[in-house]
């Protein structure tokens, strides 16, 4: 029995084999086929899936760094940061797009086409990264979010630092403003390495000194789990905060130019500085903007209104604005005609109302009898200056007012400056491909004709007659700050260099001591005991008989005045431009400039400043940073 | 019950890598279930070290009695089965959108995961007396009922990989049964062409979609495909030498779903590199290889049928959970057997090596 059952048990397990043989084998194929499947991902193709783990639970998140602080001259705070609180979303949070970004228009009263347009320009960027869906949210939509949390979840409160510009309006475009590097920024050199959405200078110094304001950017490595909690900070570079800069700009002064505008009733530009080493102390250029707006990004409306403002607000007069000098090209007129030695200080002209040259009559706007030279400056007498215009080459012109800094770059340390027009021979070769008529000259010597200045120009020219010929380079850095104390900037050399006779100083001073303090155009601007000299011009916006035709009514067809000055005349200390936007006549810029020069007298001999008798102004602080209106939505 | 001379003959060395495994098993679902913020694992451990008790419970009882019982029982096991099958499908917990447990009160049994062991059972006792082997009407009939019957009452509950895990114990049963190879060729085509038919009236949408994914994870990489990815970077960021105990950052920070149950090989392989995956591959090789042994040894023709059921249901699980756990098939709801976090796949396991340890101690019995 037994034998029998072995028997059986042998015949079983032969007949059974096969089957077991192609089993095992089948499970052993099967063995190593994963082996291999699992040698293939974690150590062939380990790095790639290590990075790829790496990206799932560890997050990079940027911290924004705050610009630095700008300071006046005296130490005052003009431009700082502040806390926005910003809505923003994390999409990798967010279940439902549609209905999150429908409920947070709701709540927020921001209407869903703009968050969904702010979601499509960042559709690219990795799902983690917070992107703001509104900047700067009013306290009622902060609220309004932390309200509904259960039912936003990836919405959040981001506190960012926000540019703030505790003088809103004033020397607006001299700050300039801040927004995210754009597409074009990032292509240059100055923007390699800066990440998209980082905050970036756009115009004025905040554009200028962009490198040194901007700080550099931290980053906080977090560890988070699959629904993006953040379990554990890695490590964390905190962000560094950009260099404050000390601006030469003295606040008082520009607060008196702005406010002497105010009171006269038009807008305008000035520049007032210092001759003797370039420094900006006071820039104005007007109808201003509030910077501010720009801080957490322009929205389209506040954008467009500011771009299709017929006045310009976005436009820097004092260094984009070309117009006609008028008869403050005199000025450059007597200096070049005294020293390539067309005529004595002394020589007199005599003007009868006017006087024919080539064969046309040119008209002076009086009859001044005989007048010399500081006679003819007093009175600002065209038919004296017509006759150095024919007794001159017109590129003896050019190269004596470019000297003194006119239809060149002046070199200021602010972007988009634009360069004035002094004609010469080339030029009208190269631009009208015609010869210069002589003709032209005689206009071209009372500043009219092609000849065309920016106020930043004039005011270098003013600095540069006063100063004995050096033409400075006006700037507005004076010291920097990288958190180890304050190191001043490397002030920019002078432009150049001309040698003026000192009798053609005094004639010229002395013609224009006699504008402000004699007979002439500029008495508005007289100090007692300042010496103050100046001149007055008009730039013609169009021709007489354009004007007559116009009906002389529309106030945008009227002149706009000049008024240059430096005080106190022999050792200047001030100078500069003042520009009236159709003002009519340079002697109404004229208290403007004396404002400014009396409140730099007076502080620098610790005096009460002078107060202009002025409506109540809005102070800077009565603009809140976060404007608390309507609770939106509920 | 159990004679001095039988115990002699017990499989030391396959109950040895049986319990390594398991060990490795709870280890893995500590470091899962591991809370970084507490310090603590979760429950599921301490449940599993339980469901391990229980398991060897029942491995002492399957070892102890001699499988020709169980064999003599069969219609009644079937039957028990089959009710249990039932009363989860009626009134069973719901879990995960599928009815599939039986609340016990200390804890819920999942009877599907019995199956197994009695289809091997009742398929390995049918053939045992039929020396004509499958290709008869009857054995046909016989076949189809024993397998076709659980295998419906699982897939309704929806359960449709537990419920596929018995294929592989049929198919081997009839193999060795007798089966010829031509009707293998058969089988294999008819699998083929029903395959459509089976895609557009079988599946939900959840198991198209599962397949679909597996095939382009990227088109879906946050629903179906998700774990899938998510499983390849589980596994390939290991490395060679893994990135250590408790250090699996796509296990710590759950990035994979269910890692201590369907995914735990991940886990295995994310902490202990690919030096760790060798290591539990061989020991799950070792296992599968000696349990056929018992069938190779094995006294009669229903030892054998039973060993190679059961095996060829452990051997497909394994081999598919861990081809699954790299994202290297089709997610499909199948524990690692014996590593697995799951009270009653740890049970019906243990059991069932109870059973393939009782058919090679019991090989000199009459």
């Amino acid at each position: 029995m037994r034998r029998e059952l072995e028997t059986n048990g042998e015949e079983r397990r032969d007949s059974m084999m096969l089957p077991l043989v192609l089993l095992r084998s089948s499970v052993v194929l099967a063995f190593a086929a994963l082996g291999v499947g699992f040698w293939l991902l974690q150590v062939v193709q380990h790095d790639k899936y290590h990075q790829l783990a790496e990206n799932n639970h560890r997050r990079t998140i940027g911290l924004r760094a705050p610009r630095g602080n700008v300071f006046d001259r005296d130490g005052r705070v003009l431009v700082e940061n502040r806390n926005s609180l910003n809505i923003s979303l994390v999409r990798e949070q967010v279940d439902d797009l549609e209905s999150t970004l429908a409920l947070l228009s709701e709540v927020s009263g921001v209407p869903s086409a703009a968050l969904w347009s702010v979601v499509e320009r960042n559709r690219r960027d990795p799902a983690y990264q917070p992107i703001l869906l509104i900047r700067d949210a009013t306290i009622g939509q902060v609220s309004a979010v932390a309200a509904h949390a259960l039912e936003l979840p990836g919405l959040f409160v981001q506190e960012l630092p926000a540019r703030h510009y505790k003088t809103a309006e004033v020397a607006a475009h001299l700050f300039g403003y801040v927004g995210e590097v754009s597409q074009s920024q990032m292509a240059t050199a100055e923007f390699e390495g800066v990440r998209s959405g980082t905050v970036v200078g756009k115009s004025g110094i905040e554009s200028t000194y962009n490198q040194l304001l901007m700080g550099q950017d931290g980053a906080r490595q977090v560890v988070v789990d699959a629904i993006g909690r953040e379990i554990d900070t890695v490590g964390e570079i905190a962000p560094a905060e950009g260099r404050q800069l000390q601006l030469t700009l003295d606040y008082d002064l520009q607060e008196a130019a702005e406010a002497a505008f105010r009171l006269a009733g038009f807008d305008g530009a000035a520049v007032v500085l210092d001759p003797r080493s370039g420094e900006i102390l006071s820039l104005v250029s007007l109808p201003a903007y509030d910077p501010n707006a720009f801080a957490m990004g322009i929205d389209s409306d506040t954008w467009s209104g500011l771009n299709d403002d017929t006045r310009r607000p976005l436009n820097n007069r004092a260094l984009q604005g070309r117009y006609s000098p008028g008869s403050t090209f005199k000025i450059a007129m007597a200096v070049a005609a005294l020293e390539e030695g067309v005529v004595d200080a002394d020589d007199r002209v005599t003007c009868n109302g006017g006087a024919t040259f080539y064969g046309r009559f040119y008209k002076c706007w009086g009859t001044h009898g005989s007048v010399d030279m500081r006679e003819a400056l007093e009175q600002s007498c065209n038919t004296y200056f017509y006759t150095l215009g024919q007794k001159m080459e017109v590129d003896q012109i050019h190269q004596w007012a470019t000297a003194l800094g006119l239809g060149v770059l002046s070199g200021i340390d602010l972007p988009h400056e634009v360069q004035g027009l002094v004609p010469s021979t080339a030029w009208k070769r190269e631009a009208r491909g015609e010869p210069w008529y002589p003709g032209e000259t005689i206009s071209v010597a009372i500043g009219q004709g092609t000849v065309d200045v920016t106020p930043l120009s004039l005011a270098v020219m003013m600095a540069t007659v006063a100063n004995g010929g050096t033409r400075v380079t006006p700037h507005l850095l004076k010291a920097v700050n990288d958190g180890d104390g304050w190191v001043p900037a490397q002030p920019p050399g002078p432009r150049s260099q001309v040698h003026l006779s000192p009798e053609t100083i005094s004639a010229v001073t002395e013609g224009l001591w006699r504008v402000v303090n004699g007979r002439g155009t500029g008495g508005r601007g007289r100090i007692e005991g300042r010496d103050v000299i100046g001149k007055t011009g008009t730039a013609q916006v169009i021709s007489l008989k354009g004007r007559a035709a116009a009906g002389e009514t529309d106030p945008e067809f009227f002149d706009h005045g000049w008024f240059v000055f430096a005080a106190p005349a022999g050792a200047p200390e001030i100078a500069g431009v003042v520009f009236g936007e159709h003002n009519e006549h340079g002697s109404l810029s004229a208290p403007i400039a004396k404002h400014v020069m009396e409140t730099y007298f007076a502080k620098k001999e610790g005096r009460p400043l002078p107060v202009l008798p002025l409506p109540a102004t809005p102070t800077p602080e009565a603009v809140p940073p976060v404007a608390v209106t309507a609770v939106a939505g509920n | 019950m159990l004679e001095r001379r039988l115990y002699r003959h017990i499989d030391w060395l396959l109950l040895l890598a049986v319990l390594v495994l398991c060990v490795i098993g709870v280890v893995m679902i500590y470091s899962t279930t591991y809370d970084p913020t507490t310090g603590l694992a979760g429950s599921q451990v301490s449940t599993q070290l339980w469901a391990l008790g229980l398991g060897l419970i029942g491995f002492i009882v399957m070892l102890s009695v001699d499988y020709r019982w169980f064999s003599d029982s069969t219609v009644l096991i079937c039957l028990a089965l089959l009710a249990a099958l039932g009363y989860a499908l009626m009134f069973g917990t719901t879990g995960g959108g599928a009815r599939r447990w039986i609340g016990l009160g200390l804890f819920n049994l999942q009877p599907s995961e019995f199956a197994r062991i009695v289809v091997a059972l009742a398929l390995a006792t049918l053939f045992a007396d039929r020396r004509r082997g499958p290709q008869t009407p009857t054995g046909w009939l016989m076949t189809a009922l024993i397998v076709g019957t659980p295998f419906l009452l699982i897939a309704q509950q929806p359960d449709l990989g537990t419920a596929v895990t018995l294929l592989p114990v049929c198919f081997g049963i009839l193999v060795f049964a007798g089966l010829r190879l031509r009707y293998v060729a058969v089988l294999l085509l008819l699998a083929v062409l029903t395959a459509p038919v089976a895609w557009t009236y079988g599946l939900q949408d959840y198991q198209k979609q599962r397949i679909s994914s597996f095939l382009d994870p990227e088109q879906d990489a946050h629903g179906a495909g998700y774990q899938q990815i998510q499983a390849r970077i589980t596994v390939g960021s290991g490395g060679p030498l893994g990135k250590g105990f408790l250090g699996g950052t796509q296990s710590q920070y759950n990035f994979l779903p269910v890692a201590h149950n369907d995914f735990i090989f991940s886990v295995l392989a994310e902490e202990q590199g690919f030096l760790g995956v060798v290591v539990a591959l061989g020991l799950y090789l070792f296992v599968i290889l000696r349990g056929l042994d018992a069938a190779r040894l094995a006294k009669d023709r229903l030892g054998t049928f039973l060993v190679v059921g059961l095996m060829s249901g452990f051997g497909f699980q394994v081999i598919y959970n861990i081809a699954m756990s790299a994202g290297l098939a089709p997610v499909k709801g199948l524990t690692l057997p014996l590593m697995s976090y799951g009270g009653s796949s740890v049970i019906a396991t243990l059991a069932a090596f109870g059973l393939v340890l009782n058919v090679r101690m019991r090989r000199f019995t009459n």
